[in-house]
Order: structure tokens, then sequence, then C-alpha cells
């Protein structure tokens, strides 16, 4: 799981999403833009947060250091 | 104003477009008008009447009459409560009545009602002496005797003395003798009730005032006693006090009066008294069932009003509202209509022309209300129509201000990213999950405490139950990635990357553990809980997500004023501000998230501070371990220049144009429409007036203006982008709450395998997470992300100095009054 695929993911999702609004709430283009809007701005943030702590994860400066007893 | 745009127009991104309408109005349909009107709810009617005191304007005995009627049915509603009918059982509708008719019916029944409870008060008064009187028949006889007997004694003793005394003062003559000597032979007294808690100053008073001479005997009651001038019930005892001579009698009886004990005649003859006792006793159940009666009564005419009590009062409060409205329109030259100017919705012309229509048929006039579109100089009310999830958030945004008509809406933006943000602050799913179950509860039963009388607070939290759900939902997304559930990480995306450096861990606590495999897909690693570098690696996760969360809100900010430039047509502001805005955030902090970025791809140990500092400080100097990529240093040297730059860029070019506009428009040379001018410059000098015309141009004060304006975006790129440090601080101090609560409370009481303290432990642990994460964290939360969209996302585009739409209509009134 790669980070190109999983961004590909979130971009499906966000798809998705756009499209079940359109088809539960459609009333007419305004209020379409709207909820494509709302939607749109939803995904790109939980994806933005997700690609912040994957990429930290990526090549690690700091490692795990156990404290005792574990 | 604005061209129509390829694009359709989004919902809620800019007020809906709104008119100055005018509506001339027939005096005989005025009434039917604006009552039509307040159904509809969509003009805002402007006071034409401003210079006129409420007392000069036309239809103010009407008023007078309407609050007359309001206090009536408010003192109705006082006998309601008293009745013990709750409010929420009263029935909303009941039959059709005129507002005369409604006006003599309430005075018919308020005059009754006063009437009813003045006599059941004196009753009720009547009935308690009555009592009182019955106890001290009771009591008195039984400490009457003996206590008399003794009374006489003592007096004979005392005679006795006086007698002796007489002999030996030869002064006092025989007549006086015997005068003194028969007045002393009547010992008079007198009986009644006195309050417990006075009973011993009482009685020190009685025996300083008349030296002695007085005998008293207390006995108390044992059950309270309804007080009949107060109506409660206190602890009385029962007194009779044996006196000698008139000035002692006197003194006796004021010192009663002074405390307010009520006095009793008793008889010492035991036939009267026992005659006395059953006389009382039967005026006393005459007495109770004249009160029963009359409280029934009382009761019954209270609840035939309480049947229509809410009717009648929506009725007042809709007349009292239509009169206000009527006295703010004017009559024309003719003195034969009335004249209202207003604003409405573009969209809700054709609703308004109805209404009218339907009024003039109603009330059979014989001209129709005319309405015609005004054109004004003034700014109109912003108007943006919400449906109720999306009133919440419009709600936060108009609490620091409301938008300028027709300027872009943050709300639309912040309806996504306030409750993200606050999930970056408090991301743990567990406490997630809690909020979402609150939340969906006050969703689910949202019909039955919108009619309901709320509490102040539970009607904050019903208010913004949709902002709750939406900011628990994206709770659970960051606690998932956080991997936390009350402090507790799972690995359920996979294995964790890291494992011992080999087979027999013993490093593991020294050097640590090394990552094996691929990075963990979806979150924060499970391994890091726990660890001694868990808080160095975390720190520096979430300052850098700070970091960048806040520069891209930022320029979405910045982004969000080209819109608004764009919209109205002000090329100026495109070209000198939005422009060395952007490049300027973006030099600086736009390459420091690049620089997080590459650092994180490629793993180097640059030190950024380092990077960023020298950049200023010394930037032709060579980066050597500090390199990231190629070309670097060049690229610095660049932003820096390109910086440099911007800053003049955004604060000389402006106010020289804008002068040169002022004089080209004020030569006649080339007709630019109004609003190309600065918005803010407008605002200075119009101040809503209708004036227009020749402005002032004052060259220092645009200057001054544009100054400001520099400094503040200059200083604010720096502080605002630590202000979202932020994130990172109350996400920290979340989690660390959360775990403190879990190891040392909940673990710790698991240790001591005892259920007594693991049950101990266990409530606790739950009023520490219900009370300071649930409660405290979240209003910290909220609070924090609501001063980064008012503070740091706001203030790089919005304006926020318009007024908000307040229709006339009858549902934000009755809204309004409770």
């Amino acid at each position: 799981m790669g980070f190109m695929l999983t961004t590909l993911i979130f971009i499906v999702i966000g798809m998705i999403a756009c499209l079940c609004t359109r088809i539960c709430c459609n009333k007419g283009p305004s209020a379409n833009l709207f909820h494509l809007t709302l939607v749109t701005t939803a995904t790109v943030c939980c994806w933005m947060m997700w690609a912040i702590v994957y990429l930290a994860q990526m090549n690690p400066l700091i490692v795990p250091i156990l404290s005792e007893g574990e | 104003m604005a061209e129509r745009e390829c694009l359709p127009t989004m919902d809620l991104l800019r007020s809906e477009p709104m008119q100055l309408a005018r509506l001339i109005i027939p005096v005989e349909s005025a009434h039917r008008v604006i009552s039509y009107l307040g159904e509809l709810g969509l003009f805002q009617f402007k006071d034409l009447n401003m210079e006129k005191s409420p007392f000069q304007r036309t239809y103010a005995t009407q008023i007078k009459r309407c609050r007359e009627m309001a206090r009536k049915l408010r003192f109705f509603r006082d006998q309601m409560y008293k009745a013990g009918l709750l409010s929420s059982t009263w029935p909303t509708h009941g039959s059709e009545i005129s507002l005369d008719e409604l006006e003599v019916k309430l005075g018919e029944l308020e005059v009754e009602l006063i009437e009813m409870n003045a006599n059941s008060e004196k009753l009720q008064r009547a009935y308690n002496e009555l009592l009182e009187y019955r106890l001290v028949l009771k009591k008195a006889g039984e400490v009457f005797y003996p206590a008399q007997t003794r009374a006489t004694t003592q007096q004979r003793e005392h005679e006795h003395h006086r007698v002796e005394r007489s002999i030996d003062s030869p002064l006092l003559l025989e007549q006086e003798i015997t005068a003194d000597l028969s007045k002393q032979v009547k010992l008079g007294y007198v009986s009644g009730l006195v309050q417990r808690d006075k009973s011993m100053a009482f009685e020190r008073i009685l025996f300083r005032a008349t030296r002695g001479n007085v005998y008293l005997k207390q006995e108390s009651v044992e059950e309270p006693v309804v007080d009949p001038v107060s109506g409660d019930k206190v602890e009385k005892n029962v007194f009779i006090v044996f006196h000698a001579g008139e000035r002692a009698k006197s003194k006796v009886l004021k010192i009663c009066d002074a405390f307010g004990a009520n006095r009793y005649h008793f008889t010492d003859d035991t036939g009267k008294q026992y005659q006395m006792i059953t006389e009382v006793t039967g005026k006393l159940s005459e007495l109770k069932t004249t009160i029963d009666v009359g409280k029934h009564h009382w009761s019954s005419v209270v609840q035939a009003i309480g049947l229509q009590f809410e009717q009648w009062n929506t009725m007042v409060k809709k007349e009292k509202s239509i009169y206000h409205t009527l006295d703010m329109l004017s009559f024309d030259v003719t003195k034969k209509c009335l004249v209202a100017e207003g604003w409405c919705p573009v969209h809700a012309t054709s609703q308004i022309q109805k209404a009218l229509l339907r009024a003039t048929i109603d009330s059979n006039s014989q001209v129709g209300a005319i309405f015609e579109v005004l054109h004004s100089k003034e700014s109109p009310p912003t108007y943006f129509c919400t449906n109720k999830i999306m009133n919440a958030f419009q709600e936060i945004v108009n609490a620091y201000g409301v938008a300028k008509y027709q300027e872009a809406n943050p709300g639309v933006y912040t309806a996504v990213t306030f409750p993200f943000l606050f999930a970056v602050m408090f991301g743990d799913w567990g406490h997630g999950i809690c909020l979402f179950l609150a939340s969906s509860f006050l969703i689910l039963k949202e019909k039955k405490y919108s009619t309901q009388k709320l509490g102040d607070i539970m009607e904050m939290a019903f208010g913004g139950r949709y902002v709750i759900i939406m900011m628990s939902i994206f709770s659970i997304y960051t606690g998932l990635i956080y991997n936390e559930f009350f402090s507790v990480p799972f690995e359920f995306f996979g294995r964790s990357a890291y494992a011992c450096r080999d087979s027999s861990c013993r490093d593991a606590t020294t050097i640590g553990l090394i990552k094996v495999r691929n990075t963990y897909p979806f979150g924060v690693d499970p391994v890091w809980h726990g660890t001694r570098s868990e808080l160095p690696f975390l720190n520096s996760l979430k300052m850098k997500m700070s970091i960048l969360l806040g520069v891209a809100q930022m320029n979405l900010g910045i982004i969000m004023s080209y819109f608004n430039a764009k919209f109205f047509q002000n090329d100026l502001d495109i070209w000198y501000q939005f422009v060395p805005q952007m490049i300027f955030l973006n030099s600086l902090f736009g390459y420091l998230s690049l620089l997080i970025i590459v650092k994180w791809c490629t793993g180097s140990q640059a030190d950024l501070y380092h990077v960023m500092i020298y950049m200023f400080l010394s930037p032709m100097d060579d980066l050597a371990d500090n390199q990231l990529f190629v070309g670097q240093k060049y690229l610095q040297i660049l932003l820096l220049f390109l910086a440099l730059v911007a800053v003049p860029w955004m604060l000389i070019p402006k106010p020289f144009l804008l002068k040169k506009q002022h004089e080209e428009r004020h030569q006649g040379g080339a007709y630019e429409p109004l609003h190309t001018l600065d918005e803010n410059l407008e605002q200075q000098l119009n101040n809503r007036s209708r004036g227009g015309g020749h402005e002032e141009f004052q060259f220092s004060e645009v200057l001054v203006h544009q100054l400001i304006h520099t400094i503040e975006f200059v200083l604010g790129s720096v502080s605002n982008t630590a202000s979202y440090l932020r994130l990172w601080a109350l996400s920290l101090a979340h989690s660390e709450l959360s775990s403190v609560f879990f190891e040392k409370v909940l673990l710790l009481a698991w240790g001591y395998n005892n259920s007594v303290i693991l049950a101990i432990g266990v409530v606790v642990f739950i009023f520490a997470t219900v009370g300071v994460l649930l409660v405290m964290e979240t209003l910290s939360a909220f609070l924090h992300a609501l001063r980064l969209h008012w503070v740091e996302f706001q203030n790089k585009f919005y304006q926020g100095d318009g007024y908000i739409f307040l229709p006339f209509s009858f549902s934000l009134i009755n809204d309004d009054e409770e």
C-alpha cells in the first residue's frame, strides 16, 4: 500500500461521495455546487491529514525506544 | 452588478441579491397587508418615522391597548403556574376571536380573578386566626388553673409587702393605701400566641418593662401553625401573661403588638370555654367549605383560560407587532395611503406581489397596493438562505461579523474546516464515539426538544447539535489516524513497521527498534505508544502538521480574497494586493512547507530551523549538511528577493492609483462605476448614508490605511503561522490527559485484583473522562478552532461589516419573546 495507491483510493472515495450526494439531494445547480464544495473540502482535509502522517513515518529519523519493563 | 459567470453561482457563497422596494398601500387594507407580509416573512421594513417619538406615532393607542392585554395575559399566566398547569400541556389552537372581543373578555376575566383572589385571601386569614384561637383555647385551659393559683399567691404576698411598707411610711394617706389595695386585687391576664424564636426576648422584655410584676407562662405548640399575616408555617408558643393594674396591662399589650403576638380573649369560666371551643370548631368547618368551594371555582376559571391562553397570547403578540410595523410607515401627501419602504430578496418579488393581491381582495379595497423597486446606493442587508444544518455554522461566522453585502461567505468552508480543526485537537476515536452518541441523541429527539423550553446550557448544546455531530465524525477519523482509543493504540491496518534489530531484542530499550517493513498504512504506528521516544517523534510530527495545515488554510483565505476582488471587479485589489500577498506568504512559509515535505520524503537530517533562520541572516552562505536538494541556495536567494519586493508592491502603488482613479472620475474623463472604488474607502466615506456625490479623497489617509494593512499582513504572516501551533499543543494535552487517566486510574485499579477497588477505579475513570476530556477539552478545542477561523483565516479576506436581514416575520417574533 504505497503512498500513491492510497491517494488514489482517497480520490475514488471522494468521487463516490460526490456522486452519492448528487443522487441523494439534487436540489438545483447552485445547491449541487455547494454540496460538491463541502464534500471536496472534506476529502481534501482528510487526505492531507493522512498524507502528512504517512510521509512523516516513511523515512524516520527517530526510532521507538521501548521503556523498561515492557 | 456582476456579470453572469459560466459556472453557476453557489448557494450560500454570497448573499442573496436584495432590492429596495417601496409599497404604496391604501389605508383600509394596510392591516391585512402587513399581516400577510408577516406570515410570509421576507420583507424588512425601514423605519420612515425615525424622528417621531413613540408617543407621536399614529398607532400609539393601539399599541397601548395591546400592551394592556399582554399585561393581563401575563397575570393569567402567573395564575396558571400557581394552579400547577404546565406550559407544555397547553393546546395551541382554539376558536376564532377578534381583537376587540378579546380585549373585553380579558378585562372581565381579570376583574373576576382579582376579586376571587382577594376574597380567598380574606377567608384564609380568618381561617388561620380561628385556628390560632382554637389552639389558645385548648392550651391555655391546661395552664390556666395552676398558673392562676400561683399568680394569686404571688399577688397576695406582694400585697402583704405593700401593706407592711405603708405602715413604715406615714406619709401615705389611707385613701391612697386603700385605693392601691383595691387596684391591686384586680389581676388581669392576656393570652395569645407568640413565635417560638421570639419567645425568650418576649419574656425578657416583659419582665424588664413591668419590673418583674408579671407572671408569664408559656406552652409550646407541637406542630407549626400557619401565621395569619404572613401565611407561612411557624413554630409558636401559647402564652398567658398575668399582670396587675392598668399601666402594666397597656405595657403588656404594646409589647405583644411589637412582637407580632396575636392576642385572643380567654374566659376563665369553664362552661363558657367549652362553648367557645365548639363554636370555633363549627366556624372553622364552615370556613373550610367556603374556601374549598372558592378554590374549586378559581381553578375551573383558570383551566378554562388555559385552554385558550396560547392562542390569545400569539394573537396579542401578532397584533402588537403589526401595529409597531404600521408605525414605521409614513402617510403620503393625500393622507389616504401608507408608504412603506424596505428590503426584500429579489426572488421573493412574486410572492410579495401575490400577498399584496390577496390582501386587497380580502379587505374589499377599491385600489390595489403598488409594489415598485427603488434604486439606492445604500448597502443592502445580507441574507443567506440556510437550512437547519448550515444555520449553526452561519451563526458561528455571524458571531464575528455579518458578511458585507455579496462578499464571499467563509461559512461555506467553515462548515468543514471548523469540525476538522477541532478534530485535529481532539483526536481520539473513543471520545469521538461518545460525542457522536450524545449529539445523535439530541438530533433524534429534535422534534420534542425544539418545542420545549430548555435551560441555557442545554439550549446552546441543542442549537449546536449538527456542529457537534460533524465534530464527532471528524474526531473519529483523526482518532483512527492518531491511533488512540482512550489513549490505547490498536493494530487495525496491518502489522507495525518496527521490530527489534536482532532476535534477542537486547537493544530495544537503549538504541531502539528499526523499521523492517513498509510504513504502517493508515495513521500512527501502534508501537509508539508508551515508548521513551514517543514524545519527540509525535511532537515533531504534530508541529509540522500544524504548519502545513496552517499554511494551507491561509492560502485558501488569500484565494478567497481573489474571488472577492474578481466579483467586485476590483483589478486594483487583484494586482496590488492578492498577488504580492500570495508571493510573500508562499515564498516564506510555503517554502517552509516544501522543505518539510522534502525532508520527510528524503529522510535527510537537515535542521530546518537553521535553514530558515540563516536564509535571512546570511543567504549567501553554503548550506553544507543542511542541503535538501540541488540548487537550494539559489532558490532561497530568489525567494528572499521576491519576498522583499512584495512588501513595497503591497504598500506603494495602490494609493497612487486610487488617487489617479478619483481624479479621473471627478474630471468627468472616464465614467467608472462606483464599485471599483476600494470597498474600504467607500465604507469609510459613505457610512451607509444615502449621500453619494462628491467624496473627499484624502491621500494621506489612504496611504496610512495601506501602510497599516501591509504591516498587519507582513507581521501577521509570522504570528498567524505560529498561532497554528496550537493544533499541536492541544492535541498533545488531550493525549497526555487521556493517557494519564487510563494508566494511572484504570490500570492501577486493575492491578490490585480487588473488585471493589476496580469498581471505584472505573467510576473515577468515567467521571474524569466525562468531566475533563469530554466537556472541558471539547469546549477548549472548540474555542481554539473558532479563534483560528475568526482571526487567522478570516483576516485574509473577510470584511464582515454588513448587517443582517431581519424580515418582519411572525415566527421570528414568537422566538424573540419566548
